[in-house]
């Protein structure tokens, strides 16, 4: 019996067993890359792709690709698309094209906060609810990866 | 025939383009923005030249880069691909002063089509019903009220210019819409430089039908049949098949005639694409809008009527005649197409990038792959989320979808998060299996876009990721990020005469 040392990152699940009876028949083909066959609780055997990339573990199995990775503080905020709290991070990989509050902004929920343009496409990343902006963390102009701190709200309150 | 042909574009439609033309015998010219030094459709043109920069602004929309690359490599004509400058006027202007052929339609007829009020015009003088729009709002004018006033809610706001769902946004409430106008203007400005947009009544349940025309300079015009994309996000088509599943022979041919007589109206020439909306309840059908440029969706008709539009784009563009005569336009069995997006499905959609670390393309008896990404190649936020359109025949429909299915379900991809899994649900969703869809399929089955449940497979998953982590250590030695992977061939069948494989 081992012990867990990786979390799902995608696609967002609960913890699973990490199924440690199940058979896997497996081989390196080349640096960073394993392939081989897994055979499934309902008895199917079915063939995998892996890459492991620095911390992460990619797998591909049956159509789905999962990435792996040790639990890390940042985890939970990157699995959920927003973290806990009054931050407000970036829902998507862009530019930020245009900031529309500024410190001590009073917002409620729904407002418009900052828009990103991601492939040509702007998404607009609206307050979650009722505050008071209490830092706004980036410039018009900047380019940002999913997951980066936007603003933080203070006076956390209202709907949600 | 043109002696050397420069394709101003990237991603697949570029490595597209470069190979009917290396087929045709045409010598070819690329252009690249720095994030794209190693993308596949540089490697494949005879010559390809930096523009120089990242964003799409400094690089694939710059007409007077562009421009100056063209002349000085000594090219006699320009194919634009679809979206960037394939719609612009003032670049098929400025080719065609320059002594280049631009390979489309003429400058006023991009100009008449790129107006979705002064198009809908034409489509009326054509005889074709039109959806009821208002006139254009522009940022500044106020009184949005007034031109909703007209249309009724829900409506849509639609930009003037551009297409793949660009500046566009369902709104349903009065006190929504000049957010809507505001972002959607903001958007069109932004990826076609005009901001001017425009309301249109949304019908529900509507099907979006499409037809093929093909016209050359001596007044030959015919259409290619239709495709039907009313499997949509965000207003943008992820996946298209041919025939469509409503049309009988009598609408059909009724659109089909709508259509020539569109494209007649509009002084078309070279090959465009005539949209229309079909009200699935009464059967009645719209002129949407008429593109001026390839299509993505393309090779559905391709592979069910067997030709090569590029090649007819680029012989109509030569001068030559339409040597297809509609009673010739006869197809044989089924097509669907698949967009691979790099998108999270379960977030929205929301657009992925990182780095390939595993791409490999199906293969197999009617599957068809047109790329513009390699295995190690970095997906940047730059452009557009597409990778690659995955397209099966097959003799019928169930078995085109059939192919499909197994194609996508045998297609690894690891390092991006692609929409593969979503498309593997949608194509075998009981509603898509039995035609009966339209643009409001994804919103209506959430279980398409629902993350897995946790079961043997992500348990199984885990368990190879924890023996992979057990073996190779927790600090993982050899740096694999950095380091290029060996890139692999798609192997493709002997299949039909069209080049199957554009994996590099």
């Amino acid at each position: 019996m081992t012990t867990r040392r990786l979390q799902q990152l995608h696609p967002p699940a609960v913890p699973v067993d990490a199924g440690d009876g199940a058979e896997i028949e497996i081989s390196a083909t080349s640096p960073g890359r394993w392939e081989g066959h897994v055979q499934l609780d309902d008895g199917r055997t079915t063939p995998f792709l892996a890459h492991r990339d620095g911390q992460q573990v990619h797998v591909w199995i049956a159509g789905e690709s999962y990435v792996f990775a040790p639990p890390t503080p940042t985890t939970r905020a990157r699995r959920s698309g927003q973290p806990a709290g009054g931050d407000i991070v970036s829902p998507v990989p862009g530019v930020v094209m245009t900031v529309l509050v500024a410190s001590d902004d009073i917002v409620e929920a729904g407002q418009d906060l900052v828009i990103i343009e991601s492939m040509k496409t702007e998404h607009l990343v609206k307050s979650p609810r009722n505050g008071v902006v209490e830092q706004v963390l980036v410039q018009e102009g900047e380019q940002v990866e999913r997951g980066v701190l936007l603003v933080v709200l203070v006076g956390v309150g209202g709907e949600e | 025939m043109f002696s050397k042909v420069l394709v101003a574009n990237r991603g697949e439609i570029a490595v597209r383009v470069l190979q009917t033309l290396q087929a045709m015998g045409i010598a070819t010219a690329a252009v690249y923005s720095d994030p794209d030094a190693n993308a596949p459709h540089v490697a494949l043109a005879d010559h390809a030249f930096p523009l120089g920069g990242s964003t799409a602004e400094e690089t694939y929309l710059d007409r007077r880069k562009i421009m100056e690359l063209a002349k000085s490599c000594g090219a006699e004509a320009v194919h634009p691909g679809y979206g960037f400058l394939a719609e612009n006027p003032a670049f098929s202007r400025e080719c065609a002063e320059a002594g280049l052929v631009f390979i489309g339609p003429s400058p006023e007829t991009i100009e008449l089509l790129g107006d979705k009020i002064r198009s809908k015009e034409a489509s009326v003088k054509a005889g074709v019903p039109v959806v009821p729009s208002s006139p254009m709002w522009t940022p500044g004018e106020s009184q949005p009220d007034d031109l909703s006033s007209q249309i009724g809610f829900p409506l849509l706001v639609k930009a003037a210019a551009g297409g793949g769902g660009r500046g566009m946004r369902m709104v349903e409430r009065v006190q929504d819409l000049e957010t809507a106008l505001e972002s959607a203007s903001r958007e069109s400005a932004s990826a076609f430089g005009d901001g001017r947009v425009f309301l249109e009544r949304y019908i529900p349940s509507a099907r979006h039908v499409e037809f093929q025309v093909l016209a050359d300079s001596s007044g030959n015009t015919i259409h290619l049949l239709e495709r039907e994309c009313s499997v949509q996000r965000r207003y943008q088509k992820v996946i298209e098949e041919t025939p469509s599943p409503i049309l009988n022979e009598d609408l059909r041919t009724r659109m089909a005639a709508s259509a020539v007589a569109m494209a007649k109206s509009a002084g078309y020439t070279n090959a465009g694409t005539v949209e229309f909306l079909v009200d699935a309840q009464t059967g009645e059908y719209y002129f949407l809008e008429m593109n001026a440029r390839i299509q993505v969706e393309h090779p559905i008709t391709e592979e069910t009527l067997r030709l090569d539009m590029v090649e007819w784009q680029t012989r109509i563009a030569a001068g030559e005649s339409i040597t297809l005569s509609q009673e010739d336009v006869r197809p044989s069995g089924h097509a669907v197409e698949c967009r691979i997006y790099a998108e999270d499905p379960y977030s929205d959609f929301a657009p992925a990038t990182g780095r390939l670390l595993a791409w490999r393309p199906p293969s197999g008896m009617g599957i068809r792959l047109d790329s513009g990404v390699a295995e190690g190649q970095e997906v940047s936020a730059y452009y557009d989320s597409m990778l690659a359109k995955l397209v099966a025949w097959g003799p019928d429909r169930q078995s085109a979808i059939g192919r499909m299915q197994r194609a996508l379900e045998s297609f690894p991809v690891l390092g991006v998060t692609t929409n593969i899994p979503f498309l593997i649900r949608a194509i075998a969703h009981p509603d898509f299996r039995s035609g009966d869809y339209d643009t409001g399929f994804i919103a209506k089955h959430p279980e398409l876009t629902a993350p897995p449940a946790s079961n043997h497979l992500n348990a199984a998953a885990a368990a190879i990721a924890e023996r992979i982590w057990q073996s190779s250590g927790p600090i993982s030695g050899n740096n694999m990020s950095g380091q290029a992977s060996a890139i692999t061939r798609g192997t493709q069948g002997p299949w039909r005469g069209l080049s199957k494989s554009t994996f590099p």
